[in-house]
């Protein structure tokens, strides 16, 4: 079963009472999720936990990226052995943090993505020169 | 100011990105608009001024103290927005059309000086009144929507908009979106998108620019925290480095989904057309008598004052002044002449020495109005260099006055022209090399104590030239800053905070004057000192058209005046006659001047000048005028004065391209020395109208590229040769005029100054303690420290008496018919007015009996008696159970005593308290009623005076400079040039001025007891010794001795040592507080006696080994 089934409706004219699935496919599922992230009055699970980030879970894990440059965002990224492509850029940020201290200096450029059903806060880390998985939400 | 980007480069970058307009928001001001403008008119892009202000807050229900904390929207932080920082919230305004532009300098100005609800908030009334024109935007995330949407208060943010809508008109209320690319972004933007819908009101991206480049963020962080006295990160505490200047392309993908927002900055551009109409001249209204024009007064006032000026008249004096008033019509200008007139005139009815300065001594009319007193006909001055019928500029006058009388002036031109039409002129701070190390090490969390170490003993240079000056300045050998590891960055953000303005100023006697009032034209602040200031440099101000008049304080004039004084009141009224209008023919005068006996004598006294003095024998008031003209940056580093003196002194012939040049150039041996000559040579040459040839001076004086300047060049050449001058001569012609047109000096601005320096050198020769005492009494002045300039009149046999509470007064007066001078007690340090008028009016009732008596009846605290008795002002008071005074020993131990006995029994009653000397020690020196030894006074003296009262310092260590073959300053005049010297001396000044070589010479001023020694201090032995001098106040110099006509008397010193003065029996004397030392270089605000004026530079004269 899809993923997208695991969201479900009830409709009070159905009098058996049972659920239907809400969204038919991932491709009417995307849409109404980035809609939702964008949404104003959603607080996401993620700023619930008061990470630097904002992300549900951090992480820091190097991870390998494929850049579209074209959109001048991630096109696929490869997580645990599992590659994932991006379904969606939900956001992008940037972050520069205390520069004159070399042991707590940070210069990112951060995409929240949506891919396989989930957000993922991936990174590009300057300093380093290379890709971290900063976030899920799962 | 937590603006990293310069208005240059900001413009310069939006030109490349191709954008047709560019807003510039200052905070609470509108600083950099004017200049901001200029620039974006001449790229070709349409300016838009505005100003980000701080609101109150406005979208609260109720007192937002009564919310529960949680509740409460917090301000933004305080930084950035002077006394409003953290008092409301951030509001963005920009003016549509010259209506817009006023209102808002009306706004801001009303918030500046306190006329709104809160000190530097705007409320909604005042926003509502003064919105005409303007168009407003609801502000950066520090704005009170923008807050309110981050703390998840999306009504609050509702009802703050509508308010402030409220005070628009419809469709000039524009809600700000922007995208920092912080993950709160998205959430942001989109809220206050379905706001603005809900309100129906248009909504605009802006992007919140602090930087042109992505790299300066450092540079906004650090000022930022500067700006909020506080460490890094800073106030903000910005998440990123996304303020800097992103092109429409970027901007459009940053609001990808409300492309509306992008479009809307298009229409407000189009809307915002402001024009400020640089190049209209604005001058103050001024009243003229029924009937007449502001000409014809004018005219009427010239010709008066011209017979009183030409007796008797002369034709060409009529003529000249026809000319000028002709073109003083042609241009418009009467009225502002007029308005100078006004206030010289008001000047010189209440006795203030007024003297105008600068170009305006070229104009027969300023001198026949009294404005100048050089005669411009006489000097060979020309009205064009002044006035340029062929351009119509702005007219610069600047008058000199009386200092300590600046103020009748001021509160005049308040009162005559009103309070809403004056302002003063601010100027712009900007970082120095001190400075940009201080902010940055301050940013970076270093302790002041730290801080003060980095920044101390470094020399005034410009913070990009800070690696240079670490690793060449002797003086910096041992600095802190050269700990790589440590201080790094510092060194790293110093340099590029180098130049960067730190905040207003205020311009030292700049005024403007306007016919509308002045917060029409410029908001104004309130200023350190406490008067309005307008937010406009000298630059923006004659950019605008507007009159600035300096009016300028000068301690001289006050010194005159005073010297004048005391000599009227010592041989009678009729026996001093006004010096000013004094025949500049005196050859004693001249004399005193030749022989460089010129201490204190205005623009004459530095050690370059009397090291040109003794070069150049002035005879004339005409070789006054060259001396100040020769002593110049400009000419010094032309390296024009060899030839000068060599010419002079026909050790070289004079010899000049062309023969028509040999007139113009006669006064000056064949010399470009003056601006005006540039003129006379284009005229003779090249056949030029004195006007077309005051636009060749100014075009070659700019900045040209190599084909601007051959193209001037060519049409020189061209019409030489048309006039039949030979092409070869023409060149050459030519090259000299392009050789020294940059560097000339202005002949009326060295013929204004020459006036004072006269009459300073008169009142010098012949009333030489009036005159020292004058100048002691307006210090800080001129170029020596108040102890040179006492032990300068010692060395003119006048007698120094000690200060005494029964004989001084306040201030340094004469006694002894004019052959003493006796200290006053006003530079005992640490003694208060209260005492100082205590001992006065005390002393008016009858002498002081003793200490005891001293301290019931003046009420001295114990530091201030304690001071009065080390320095001998209490000596020879009372009598001891031995029958004598007590000598200062025991003063000193009475004095706790008599303290608490008259703190317990008060001050009633005139009975003489009785304390019996403490136990003290035994006096060194019996025979003087101190009981102290000559070390010890002379000690005290210095440090409690800074004088040297009883000796100079250098006359315990009488024994020890024979013993080490010590030639004295009065000796070196009669050896031999090249003579091997060894001379020992306290440091006066120690100047760097820039070179020609561009190498680094070091010009030491010492003083010995018998006069000043002058030692110039090569490279080479400067980097051996460099930090010898910024560590020491006393040296012993070994070197070579240069006298002869060509290049003065100077000493070239080959070693330097550090010298302990010493008296016989070993004891060290402390020269601290009477002698400088410190770093090398001009140092602000001692040097020159223009207070508004740098020290020139130190001699040039010497011969490079």
């Amino acid at each position: 079963m899809g993923r997208h089934r695991a969201i479900k409706q009830y409709r009070p004219a159905d009098r058996a009472g049972q659920p239907l699935d809400l969204f038919t496919g991932r491709a009417t599922r995307t849409p109404v999720i980035l809609e939702l992230l964008r949404s104003p009055w959603i607080v996401r699970g993620s700023q619930l936990v008061s990470g630097p980030l904002g992300s549900g879970k951090r992480r820091e894990e190097p991870i390998e990226v494929v850049w579209d440059g074209s959109k001048r965002a991630p096109a696929a990224f490869e997580w645990n052995g599992t590659r994932y492509r991006v379904d969606a850029l939900v956001q992008t940020w940037s972050v520069e943090r205390a520069w004159w201290d070399p042991r707590a200096r940070m210069s990112r450029r951060c995409f929240r993505v949506l891919a396989r059903g989930g957000l993922y806060d991936l990174a590009f880390d300057r300093h380093e020169g290379r890709w971290l998985l900063v976030g899920v939400v799962d | 100011m937590d603006g990293a980007a310069d208005v240059g480069a900001l413009v310069e970058r939006a030109a490349a990105y191709g954008m047709p307009a560019l807003a510039l928001t200052d905070h609470q001001g509108l600083s950099g608009a004017v200049r901001f403008y200029r620039a974006a008119k001449k790229a070709g892009i349409r300016p838009i001024v505005g100003a980000e202000i701080v609101v109150e807050p406005v979208g609260c229900v109720g007192d937002e103290g009564d919310a529960p904390p949680t509740a409460r929207l917090p301000l933004p932080p305080l930084a950035g927005f002077g006394r409003a920082a953290g008092q409301g919230f951030h509001l963005t305004l920009l003016a549509k059309d010259r209506t817009g532009y006023a209102n808002l300098c009306a706004l801001i100005t009303r918030m500046h000086l306190g006329k709104t609800q809160r000190p530097s908030v705007a409320g909604l009334e005042d926003l509502a009144r003064f919105s005409e024109g303007l168009i407003g935007l609801s502000g950066c995330p520090y704005g009170e929507a923008g807050a309110a949407v981050l703390a998840g208060q999306a009504s609050r943010a509702e009802r703050a908009l509508a308010a402030l809508a409220r005070c628009f008109a419809p469709g000039d209320f524009y809600v700000e979106l922007m995208n920092l690319l912080v993950p709160e972004s998205p959430r942001y933007v989109a809220t206050l998108v379905g706001i603005a819908e809900r309100l129906g009101l248009p909504i605009v991206a802006t992007n919140d620019v602090h930087y042109v480049e992505k790299r300066e963020f450092r540079l906004h962080d650090v000022l930022a925290a500067a700006g909020a006295r506080t460490g890094l990160p800073g106030p903000y505490e910005r998440q990123n480095a996304e303020l800097w200047l992103k092109p429409a392309s970027e901007m459009r993908r940053l609001f990808a989904g409300v492309p509306g927002a992008c479009d809307a900055t298009l229409a407000i551009a189009e809307r915002c057309d402001l024009d400020l109409g640089l190049g209209t001249l604005h001058f103050p209204s001024v009243e003229v008598p029924r009937g007449e024009t502001p000409y014809s007064t004018l005219a009427k006032a010239a010709w008066d004052g011209l017979g009183k000026r030409y007796r008797p008249l002369t034709p060409e004096a009529v003529a000249r002044l026809e000319r000028e008033l002709a073109a003083i019509q042609q241009l418009g200008f009467a009225e502002y002449f007029l308005v100078v007139k006004d206030i010289v005139d008001f000047a010189r009815s209440r006795q203030i020495r007024a003297t105008g300065r600068g170009s305006a001594g070229d104009s027969i009319v300023a001198y026949a109005l009294g404005i100048t007193d050089a005669d411009p006909i006489q000097h060979d001055l020309l009205f064009e260099r002044f006035l340029n019928p062929a351009r119509r500029q702005m007219p610069d006058i600047d008058v000199d006055f009386d200092s300590r009388r600046r103020d009748e002036v001021v509160a005049y031109i308040y009162k005559r022209f009103g309070e809403d039409h004056v302002a003063m002129v601010a100027t712009i701070q900007t970082m120095g090399a001190r400075g940009a190390v201080r902010t940055a090490a301050r940013a970076l969390g270093f302790p002041p104590r730290e801080i003060d170490a980095l920044s101390r003993n470094l020399p005034w240079t410009s913070a990009r030239r800070l690696r240079e000056v670490l690793a060449a300045y002797p003086e910096c050998r041992n600095h802190p800053l050269h700990d790589q590891e440590r201080y790094g960055l510092v060194i790293e953000l110093a340099e590029e905070l180098a130049g960067f303005p730190m905040h207003l100023g205020t311009h030292l006697g700049g005024f403007l004057i306007t016919k509308e009032p002045v917060w029409t034209w410029a908001p104004l602040q309130i200023a350190g000192k406490g008067v309005a200031v307008a937010q406009y440099d000298k630059d923006d101000v004659e950019a605008l058209g507007l009159v600035k008049m300096d009016i300028l304080g000068l301690r001289m004039h006050s010194a005159i005046s005073d010297a004048v004084e005391l000599a009227r009141a010592r041989v009678g009224e009729d026996a001093v006659p006004e010096p000013f209008d004094l025949a500049p023919d005196d050859p004693e005068v001249f004399a005193m001047i030749a022989r460089a006996d010129t201490v204190g004598v205005f623009q004459l006294e530095s050690s370059g000048q009397r090291n040109l003095a003794t070069r150049l024998k002035p005879r004339t008031f005409g070789d006054i005028i060259a001396a100040i003209s020769l002593f110049r940056p400009g000419p010094l580093e032309a390296e024009m004065i060899t030839p000068f003196i060599r010419r002079r002194h026909g050790i070289e012939p004079v010899s000049v391209p062309h023969p028509a040049m040999a007139e113009v150039l006669r006064d000056s041996y064949g010399v470009i020395l003056y601006q005006e000559q540039v003129l006379r040579v284009a005229h003779a040459v090249a056949g030029f109208s004195l006007a077309e040839a005051d636009l060749l001076r100014r075009a070659m004086t700019k900045d040209r590229s190599r084909a601007e300047m051959e193209a001037i060049r060519e049409r020189f050449v061209e019409h030489a040769v048309e006039r039949g001058v030979d092409r070869s001569a023409a060149e050459e012609a030519f090259r000299q005029i392009e050789g020294f047109a940059a560097y000339g000096f202005c002949k009326a601005h060295a013929a204004c100054f020459a006036v004072i320096s006269y009459a300073s050198a008169w009142l010098k020769r012949y009333f030489p303690a009036e005159f020292a005492c004058a100048i002691l009494n307006n210090e800080p002045m001129g170029f020596y420290t108040p102890r040179a300039v006492l032990n300068d009149a010692r060395r003119h046999g006048i007698e120094v008496l000690p200060p005494h509470v029964n004989r001084s007064d306040a201030e340094h007066t004469v006694e002894a018919d004019g052959r003493a001078i006796r200290v006053g007690l006003k530079d005992v340090c640490g003694i208060t007015q209260r005492t100082l008028a205590a001992i006065a009016r005390e002393r008016a009732r009858r002498p002081f009996l003793d200490l005891a008596d001293f301290l019931r009846r003046t009420g001295a605290e114990t530091p201030e008696a304690e001071s009065l008795i080390r320095v001998g002002a209490l000596d020879g008071l009372g009598l001891t159970d031995a029958g004598r005074p007590p000598t200062r020993d025991e003063m000193l131990a009475m004095l706790p005593e008599l303290k608490a006995v008259i703190a317990r029994e008060g001050v009633a009653g005139d009975d003489v308290l009785l304390i019996a000397p403490g136990k003290a020690r035994t006096p060194e020196c019996p025979q003087h009623p101190s009981g102290w030894s000559l070390l010890r006074r002379v000690s005290a003296e210095l440090e409690i005076l800074g004088l040297s009262i009883s000796c100079h310092p250098l006359e315990l260590a009488d024994d020890d400079l024979d013993r080490c073959g010590v030639t004295r300053a009065r000796e070196l005049q009669a050896l031999d040039d090249r003579t091997r010297v060894r001379v020992v001396g306290v440091r006066e000044r120690a100047q760097t001025p820039p070179t020609r070589s561009g190498k680094r010479t070091c010009f030491l001023t010492l003083e010995d007891a018998t006069g000043l020694l002058d030692v110039v201090v090569f490279e080479d032995v400067l980097q051996r010794t460099g930090d010898v001098i910024v560590s020491n106040r006393a040296y012993l110099v070994e070197g070579t001795l240069q006298n002869n006509p060509e290049r003065g008397l100077v000493i070239v010193a080959e070693r330097i040592e550090p010298y302990v003065v010493r008296a016989r029996d070993g004891a060290p004397v402390r020269l601290r507080r009477a002698v400088p030392s410190g770093p090398l270089g001009p140092q602000r605000g001692l040097a020159g006696a223009p207070e508004d004026e740098q020290d020139p530079a130190c001699s040039a004269c010497v011969q490079d080994p």
